[in-house]
């Protein structure tokens, strides 16, 4: 009994807040209505910036998932000595602002630094001027939103590929002759497609969520669009808040259902396609 | 040229020398085992073979080709892992298919081999069961069928029993000799486990820090061991250390006991020996005191001693007798001749010449020999 009324008191806590802003949003000052919903849907601004913000966040979520997964596996299997370095790395967003990084990053493809040009062997003059230059562009804000989700790409797949005997079964394919892509892609990949999707959705809502960045770089994503009209129209903002998290609950359904057709799901009745893994 | 050769591989590990010069030849067909202790470079060695690890010096020779150098993926070794190391998300066809369809063989060619390896495992209604539905010893027959299908020339065993319980070790064990010799397959086994390598082996190495103690057949290792190690490593045995007296005679003194040995013409009088007695070498008897003033008679050698555990292992029993303050002889007695013994009896062991066997002690061995006085029964 104890437990379901803890249990209520929790859900209540949680749902409390978002009831009273589906309330706020549908009333206006004469009685319940759906005009905010309206304007949401006929204003230009808002389909515009939730397409550009899901393509940023798709664009992260890939570009994350592409470069840390095989670097976690590499890192698992040849440079064991690496991995306090990437520990260490995967927490430093958490430590440095989003507002230093954007500073950071502006300054650096900005500036004309000698030293800089060395180091990054010429690639940071190149994107810091015509025609790649990066500066405020939707692409230089994917790799910074590829950076403030590193601890959350890292760390699920590092787990993963804890949770598994890596090394085992990366030398069981090779012994069957299997190079390092066929094993990766085949074989490891498989079996930590859980965490790769926890990373994929962090990494998404991250970049959905994502405020500060979008705005120093002056690229006007769907989180500044909700914010210029919390400042003019509340009720509308309400209900954009609902609509973002709408979107959001989608998505981690969307996930649910990936997960449970992972590959190598244990049904008993299926049949066996050699073809499926060659 | 013996089918794999191995020449003077040495492999380090930091300022560790896990494998220091080791040359080893396998034939074709043969049945090798790798047998030491945890750490000894056994299993560095068997994967070096297997191209998981780069030799620092020496090469490897297989079928006439040096393959030192080879990637693991490249060399026709099937290795089957100490913890399975089956692809969880595959069943068990298609771990086994896996190596085949790296190869490209055609759909109707694999499913055939499947059912073939399922059968001669004895798994043929498993072939649809993922990893986590199989019990260990299932598992490790998948694997071991796995590595089959990918007709290796050389089949790799790293410790592949020792995380099943024993019975299920045994039969397997069995099992892996059976498909071995059926298929003519060249087979390196690592164990750390004497009688399964006894069990299980045409020929054994015994390895100790790197290096090859002793190669040779299983019954030779057993009864004439050339190494203080391999005698002390193999088998349970008694240890006296002595100074020969009569060389030709074949007598040698080991504190107070003077021990009628095999005659040993090459050594010198004063050498250090080490005498090894089996513990079913040993006979038992109740004391008494004629047999003790006949001790240490020409014909055999007497100890007497005082029963200080009796260990009942079925077909035989086993008796821990204290003969010295400290110092435990091990005999063995058929279980229906143990009955009359108990502990706190005391008693007079009996062993003859030909159970000794007699093997010459350096000085860093007598050092050896001390410091693992209280491991040797």
């Amino acid at each position: 009994m104890t437990n379901r009324i803890v249990l209520a008191l929790v859900i209540l806590y949680l749902l409390l807040p978002l009831g009273a802003t589906l309330v706020f949003g549908i009333s206006n000052g004469n009685g319940i209505g759906f005009s905010s919903y309206q304007e949401i849907f006929s204003d230009h601004d808002f389909s515009a910036t939730l397409l550009l913000s899901f393509e940023l966040a798709l664009a992260s979520t890939v570009l994350a998932v592409v470069l840390i997964t095989p670097t976690a596996y590499w890192v698992q299997l040849r440079l064991p000595q690496a991995r306090p370095m990437m520990d260490f790395l995967a927490l430093v967003p958490f430590a440095v602002p989003a507002i230093v990084m954007g500073f950071g990053l502006i300054e650096v493809y900005s500036g004309n630094n000698t030293l800089l040009s060395i180091l990054s062997l010429g690639l940071v003059p190149l994107l810091s001027n015509p025609p790649f230059n990066v500066v405020n562009t939707p692409q230089l804000l994917v790799c910074a939103y590829v950076i403030v989700s590193l601890p959350f790409v890292y760390r699920p797949i590092d787990n993963s590929l804890r949770a598994i005997n890596t090394k085992v079964l990366t030398e069981a394919a090779y012994s069957l002759g299997s190079g390092w892509w066929r094993t990766f892609l085949t074989v490891v990949l498989p079996n930590i497609w859980p965490g790769v999707i926890s990373a994929a959705l962090l990494t998404f809502s991250t970049a959905m969520g994502e405020f500060t960045l979008a705005e120093l770089f002056g690229i006007y994503t769907f989180p500044i669009y909700l914010n210029v009209t919390g400042q003019n129209n509340a009720h509308k903002a309400a209900s954009l808040t609902i609509l973002s998290f709408l979107l959001t609950f989608l998505c981690v359904l969307g996930i649910i259902f990936l997960l449970r057709r992972r590959p190598g799901g244990a049904k008993q009745d299926e049949r066996l396609d050699i073809v499926a893994i060659k | 040229m013996a089918f794999l050769k191995l020449e003077g591989i040495t492999k380090y590990f930091g300022q560790v020398t896990a494998v220091d010069h080791i040359n080893l030849s396998v034939e074709r067909g043969e049945f090798l085992t790798l047998l030491g202790p945890s750490g000894c470079g056994k299993t560095t060695l068997l994967r070096m073979v297997a191209g998981f690890e780069v030799p620092n010096a020496g090469t490897i020779w297989l079928d006439d080709d040096d393959i030192t150098h080879r990637p693991a993926s490249k060399r026709p070794m099937g290795m089957v892992f100490q913890s399975y190391a089956l692809f969880p998300h595959m069943t068990a066809e298609q771990n086994i298919a896996f190596g085949m369809s790296i190869k490209r063989l055609p759909k109707d060619v694999m499913q055939q081999r499947c059912a073939e390896l399922l059968k001669l495992v004895g798994l043929s209604d498993k072939g649809r069961s993922y990893p986590h539905q199989l019990s260990g010893g299932q598992q490790q027959r998948i694997a071991l069928a796995r590595a089959l299908a990918v007709e290796p020339k050389v089949l790799l065993l790293d410790e592949p029993l020792s995380a099943l319980d024993a019975k299920v070790r045994v039969t397997l064990r069995n099992e892996i000799r059976r498909i071995q010799q059926q298929l003519r397959m060249t087979a390196i086994y690592v164990t750390h486990d004497q009688e399964e390598a006894l069990a299980i082996s045409d020929r054994i190495a015994v390895i100790a820090k790197g290096k090859i103690e002793q190669l040779d057949y299983p019954e030779e290792i057993y009864s004439n061991p050339r190494t203080v190690f391999a005698a002390t490593f193999v088998g349970t045995s008694n240890h006296l250390q002595g100074v020969v007296t009569f060389p030709a005679e074949g007598i040698c003194q080991a504190e107070q006991y003077t021990l009628h040995i095999p005659p040993m013409p090459h050594l010198h009088t004063g050498d250090r020996v080490l005498v090894i007695v089996r513990p079913e070498g040993v006979t038992i008897q109740e004391a008494n005191e004629t047999i003790d003033s006949e001790a240490n008679s020409a014909t055999g050698n007497h100890i007497t001693g005082v029963i200080e555990l009796r260990t009942f292992l079925g077909p035989f029993t086993r008796f821990h007798v204290s003969i010295d303050e400290g110092k435990t002889f091990t005999a063995d007695l058929p279980s229906q001749q143990a009955r009359d013994y108990y502990v706190a009896q005391k008693v007079l062991l009996s062993f003859p010449p030909s159970a000794c066997q007699v093997l010459p002690l350096d000085a860093r061995e007598v050092e050896a020999e001390h410091l693992t006085e209280g491991e040797k029964v």
